[in-house]
């Protein structure tokens, strides 16, 4: 097992106009489970790539442990590889597909197949050992895929989105299967994906990139408690949570004509231009006061329910695409009981919920 | 149930008599093989005498044995040498974009649409003038050339359908570049090898034009089968009896090889899946 470090780690593609990765510095500490969290092309797979060895690192340093593997082709980096597709060999059994890195690293016959088996009684597919790829499902495919990395007790696994190509049921069933055996194995674990429920729940931390660069890298409650950019606020979350302009005047910060709870000294050093982000959950609905929610479409989870609708700010801002001048969109959680229909009008206030503070212009979060 | 069964007797009816048509002259050459000197011309399916001597006279003195021999040469060799440069080029084509990758393929198609015939004089001349040792190794490096654009399509397209990540977990697996090549990829492709192999040996193995042309100068002995069964046709009689037998010699390794080609690649097509 050993830590892993990116040192100003950079890739860029030939002939693209900015690099894929720009400078990453991220330690990971051993043992640890790494999870690489962001939107379509934000180059997370890269990131992972260039610590497999299957992406040439442009500049910057990769260590494994207190070995600099910048330049080392994947064999002598001691990691393991779980792909998107699983890349399962064809032409082998399930048995030899786990078995093919020892037999390549001359491990005898008797160990070859102790390991094996173990893997495969871990693993569930002590009976389809004999089959070949072809003749699995896309949940034994990727139990395989999981076994051929475990089988190498590698310093470090890698893995790319290994449940994408799973339906919903058996992701939320491998997510789960998949930290558990992390945690068994106390392997360090780099593990890719674009679903940052995924993220939230199997991270011990985790570090959230965009176009090429890292947001933030905390555990899972730190990024939802206190994202560190607007990127983070928005991402992180589910719905996500409400970024709306505010003003700072009479001492308080206010979303229109609502004052928001907040009692800071420091109202005085705020930037002018301010986005206050509000969870859904972090709102109560009120008699009186707040903001008058029009309520579009209610989504019911069983224990709450979510409302999703408008409020006008009044703020002289356009909102976003059909909106009219000063209508934003928002989502507001309500306990389910309380009944709420499509085109009712809610009064909503923030009551104890986090209210988070960003510069809208540079993003970054402002702790008052 | 009842049309659909008519009209599978219907079908393989139709098959069959198709099939007949095209198997006649076969049977014709194996008859005529074996027709004695006398009956040759009678004008009946069946020979009253059926005589081997013509097949066993092929291999006398001045006999084919020697030009089978050449034309093993030619073919495989021809075939070994589309192989070693079509792979590397159909790998390299199916792994990487390049600037001018397509202007490559299609420039590597278009060699495929001259006919051999005219290029004739322009071949006999080249070689002449390069003073190559023998009318094989000509002969070898011709047919490699009238060969590629098919191996290296086939090829491309095999590679192409073979997933990078099947390599690069083999590189994670503890292989090198080459190695993950050798012992994953081309096996995976073995499908396409073995059809661009049967493909070339075959075309090679028939190829009669630029054989006549090369081969004018060689000895009887030194000539390609296909040169040397067309002698038998001479310009006052025709050798009947040889001509079908040598004719059917001829056919035998080209049955081989497909009977060969169908085994190996339905079992390489099942067993490779590539997904
Ligand atoms: N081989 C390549 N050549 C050129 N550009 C590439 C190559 N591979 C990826 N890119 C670019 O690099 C960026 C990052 O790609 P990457 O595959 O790392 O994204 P990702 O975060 O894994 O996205 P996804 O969630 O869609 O898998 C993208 O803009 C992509 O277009
Ligand atoms: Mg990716």
């Amino acid at each position: 097992m050993a830590t892993v470090t990116f040192e100003k780690a950079e890739r860029r593609y030939p002939g693209a106009p900015t690099a894929a990765v720009r400078g990453i510095d991220l330690t990971i500490e051993d043992g640890e489970f790494m999870v690489l969290v962001g939107p379509s092309g934000c180059g997370k797979s890269t990131t992972l790539r260039m610590l497999a060895g299957l992406e040439e690192v442009t500049s910057g340093r990769i260590l494994i442990g207190d070995r600099d593997v910048t330049n080392a082709p994947p064999r002598d980096r001691d990691i393991a590889m779980v792909f998107q597709s699983y890349a399962l060999y064809p032409h082998m059994s399930v048995f030899e597909n786990m078995e093919y890195s020892l037999k390549i690293a001359k491990v005898s016959k008797e160990e070859r197949e102790r390991r094996v088996k173990a893997a495969a009684a871990l693993l569930g597919l002590a009976d389809y050992l004999d089959r070949k790829p072809k003749a699995l499902s896309g949940g034994q495919r990727q139990r395989v895929a999981m076994g051929r990395a475990i089988v190498r007790e590698p310093q470090v696994f890698c893995m790319d989105e290994p449940l994408s190509n799973l339906d919903a049921k058996m992701r939320v069933q491998t997510r789960t299967d998949i930290a558990k055996l992390q945690a068994d194995l106390g392997a360090t674990t780099v593990y890719v994906t674009h679903d940052q429920v995924e993220a939230m729940t199997m991270g011990d931390r985790v570090a959230v990139m965009n176009e090429g660069e890292l947001q933030q890298v905390a555990a899972p409650m730190e990024l939802y408690r206190r994202p560190a950019n607007l990127f983070v606020a928005g991402f992180i979350g589910s719905p996500q949570m409400n970024l709306l302009p505010a003003t700072v005047t009479g001492g308080s910060v206010r979303l229109g004509e609502y004052a928001l709870p907040l009692t800071a000294p420091a109202l005085a050093k705020l930037p002018r231009d301010l986005t206050v982000g509000l969870r859904p959950e972090a709102f109560q609905v009120v008699p009186d006061g707040g903001l008058l929610l029009d309520v579009v479409v209610v989504e019911h989870l069983g224990s709450d329910s979510y409302a999703h609708g408008t409020v006008t700010l009044g703020d002289g801002t356009a909102g976003e695409g059909t909106l009219g001048e000063g209508t934003r969109n928002l989502v507001v959680r309500v306990p389910s009981r309380q009944e709420v229909a499509k085109g009712d009008r809610l009064r909503v206030a923030v009551d104890g919920g986090d209210i988070h503070l960003f510069d809208t212009v540079t993003g970054l979060r402002l702790d008052v | 149930m009842r049309t659909s069964r008519a009209r599978t007797v219907a079908l393989a009816a139709g098959a069959y008599l198709v099939a007949i048509v095209f198997l006649l002259p076969y049977v014709e050459m194996v008859i005529t093989a074996g027709r004695t000197k006398s009956e040759l011309l009678d004008a009946n399916y069946f020979p009253k005498h059926f005589t081997f001597s013509n097949f066993t006279s092929l291999w006398s003195a001045d006999g084919l044995g020697g030009n089978i021999w050449v034309s093993l040469r030619v073919a495989g060799g021809a075939t070994l040498l589309a192989l070693l440069v079509a792979i590397p080029a159909g790998y390299y084509t199916a792994r990487h974009r390049f600037r001018g990758r397509t202007a490559f393929l299609l420039v590597v198609l278009a060699t495929q649409m001259f006919q051999p015939a005219a290029m004739l004089v322009g071949l006999q001349r080249e070689f002449v003038n390069f003073n190559l040792p023998s009318a094989t190794v000509s002969l070898i490096i011709v047919n490699a050339g009238f060969n590629l654009a098919f191996a290296i399509w086939i090829l491309n397209a095999f590679f192409s359908s073979i997933p990078v990540e099947l390599e690069e977990a083999a590189q994670v697996d503890g292989l090198s570049r080459i190695g993950a090549l050798v012992r994953i990829t081309l096996p995976l492709a073995a499908p396409g090898i073995v059809t661009a192999l049967i493909f070339t040996f075959i075309t090679a193995w028939n190829e009669f034009l630029v054989a006549l042309t090369l081969s004018l100068g060689s000895p009887p002995g030194d000539r390609p089968l296909t040169v040397a069964i067309d002698g038998y046709v001479g310009q006052y009689s025709t050798d009947w009896g040889h001509l079908f037998a040598g004719g059917l010699v001829a056919t035998v390794p080209v049955i081989i090889l497909f009977a060969l080609i169908e085994r190996r690649v339905v079992t390489g097509l099942t067993a490779g899946a590539v997904k």
